[in-house]
């Protein structure tokens, strides 16, 4: 269940004032997500431990990058523990194309915390929605770059509500397995 | 490039796969590592509990903002033509002279004057000519020196800085009331945003807001006679309802009583008014009542304001 907004507003507001608890609070709610996020792209439970670690980290070292009224506080580490899990995936290719010739990709320069994506990222996100099977692509190009609502799209397929729901839901999940293996 | 579709699609696609991960529990040990590491790279509030906490949870939200600022904007003008360091400072000077007043340690060179803009220019004038990494660094020991010197003391005892005394909870206020305001300048400076405190602290603020309110009168001109009051009721998180009588000496407190007008506004806004960030007649506020009594504490709420 998503937590209430009002409730990530709060917890945001007591990290930001220097409450050690708060994060206590946020690493036991969260911790687990984030760490099987980690886990589901790297593979590696010692790496989704560092990955986990840093995580909380950065959101206390700097809590201003959160901004509650942007989006919800679970949201955000998700994507921060995406992020730095396909990082930690890209560097171990590194490591080891470097020992076979030249690098072939460049690191990415830092970047700022915040749940703004990538051109990369987005780019990956259209390449995975462009390769998902015509039936789900259909359904999530109307919900997402179209702005239908359910209905609308159930209606526009001539679908009973029901499936266009389900469907969008498999796209959603295809979409997250491709994601979680643009590392891998 | 507007990335807003694919955002959302890409958080809901990850939201989905959360609730079908095998919900796995990292090592325990994780949990406490975390923890001591995070407290590492950025140093928690003074103090958590207690009467000095909205002091000590405003210094550590102006440190964290101080974390994001860029090195541009330490010399980037702020208020009272003063940059970032100088603003920094300033209310570095204001707790050294609490500091001073209780007897804790005093940090920057020795104080000469003790009055607040005398030492801010000393202060000042000595910061100048250090890296504003220094600045930050003696601004924030200061400050939870103050804390830590006050925390085990009683709130109630009375206290004489630059020859104001009030009891020692409400000097306190009166520093995290300014760091509060002062952190929203410097915010605006940086295109940041900073949250507002908790509830309860606001509250403990806005009861010393309101609790000014016979002085500011009195500061004003407006000789109040005995028997009239407001009710101030704040609204939002960490609002209340507070009876407000306006005669010199008259004291304010929290609850009801017999009142000439009422004034409701919002409780940030009203901490903001009194700390002079906001225009009286811009304020949002309704009013029941005596227009007049209520335009005149409005008016008169950001007499005590200063740099």
């Amino acid at each position: 269940m998503e937590a209430p907004v009002t409730d990530d507003r709060l917890l945001h507001q007591r990290v930001v004032g220097g409450e050690e608890a708060a994060l206590g609070e946020i690493y036991d709610r969260f911790a687990s997500l984030v760490f099987g996020l980690a886990v589901r792209v790297t593979r590696d439970r010692t790496a989704s431990e560092d990955i986990t670690q840093e995580v909380f980290i950065t959101f206390w070292e700097r809590p201003l990058a959160f901004d509650p009224d942007r989006g919800t506080l679970r949201a955000w580490l998700a994507t921060i523990a995406h992020r730095r899990a396909v990082d930690h995936v890209r560097a171990q290719e590194r490591r080891k194309a470097s020992v076979l010739g030249p690098r072939l990709v460049e690191p990415e320069p830092e970047r700022l915390e915040d749940a703004v994506l990538s051109r990369q990222e987005a780019d990956g996100v259209r390449l995975a929605v462009g390769k998902l099977p015509d039936n789900l692509r259909e359904v999530i190009e109307l919900a997402y770059y179209r702005g239908r609502t359910y209905r609308q799209v159930a209606e526009e397929l001539g679908l009973p509500e029901g499936t266009a729901k389900s469907r969008i839901r498999l796209g959603l999940r295809r979409l997250a397995d491709a994601l979680a293996e643009e590392g891998a | 490039m507007n990335n807003d579709p694919t955002r959302r699609l890409y958080l809901d696609a990850l939201a989905e796969s959360l609730e079908e991960i095998a919900v796995e529990a990292p090592k325990a040990s994780l949990r406490p590592l975390t923890l001591t590491a995070a407290r590492v790279r950025r140093r928690p509030a003074a103090s958590v509990s207690g009467w000095t906490a909205p002091f000590a949870g405003r210094i550590a939200a102006m440190d964290a903002l101080l974390g994001e600022v860029g090195e541009q904007d330490w010399g980037r003008e702020t208020v009272e033509g003063w940059t970032l360091q100088e603003l920094l400072a300033h209310l570095a000077a204001k707790d050294g002279l609490v500091a001073l007043s209780v007897g804790a340690p005093v940090l920057g060179p020795p104080v000469t004057v003790d009055e607040a803009l005398a030492r801010t220019a000393e202060l000042q004038e000595y910061e100048r000519r250090r890296v504003p990494e220094q600045t930050r660094r003696d601004w924030r020991a200061q400050a939870d020196a103050l804390c830590r010197h006050l925390a085990p003391l009683a709130p109630g005892a009375p206290v004489e800085v630059s020859g104001f005394t009030l009891p020692a909870r409400d000097h306190l206020l009166a520093r995290a009331l300014e760091t509060w305001i002062h952190t929203s300048d410097a915010a605006g400076v940086a295109g940041l945003r900073v949250p507002d405190p908790v509830p309860e602290h606001i509250t403990a603020t806005a009861d010393l807001c309101v609790r000014l309110m016979p002085l500011t009168m009195l500061a004003s001109g407006h000789e109040v006679p005995e028997g009239r009051a407001v009710r101030l009721v704040l609204t939002g998180p960490g609002g209340g309802r507070w009876h407000v009588p306006l005669h010199p000496g008259g004291r304010a407190a929290r609850g009801d009583g017999p009142a000439d007008a009422t004034v409701t506004c919002d409780v940030v806004e009203f901490c903001f008014l009194v700390g002079g960030r906001a225009a009286p007649a811009g304020l949002a506020a309704e009013v029941e009542g005596d227009p007049g009594l209520a335009r005149d504490l409005l008016h008169a709420a950001p007499a005590l304001s200063g740099p």
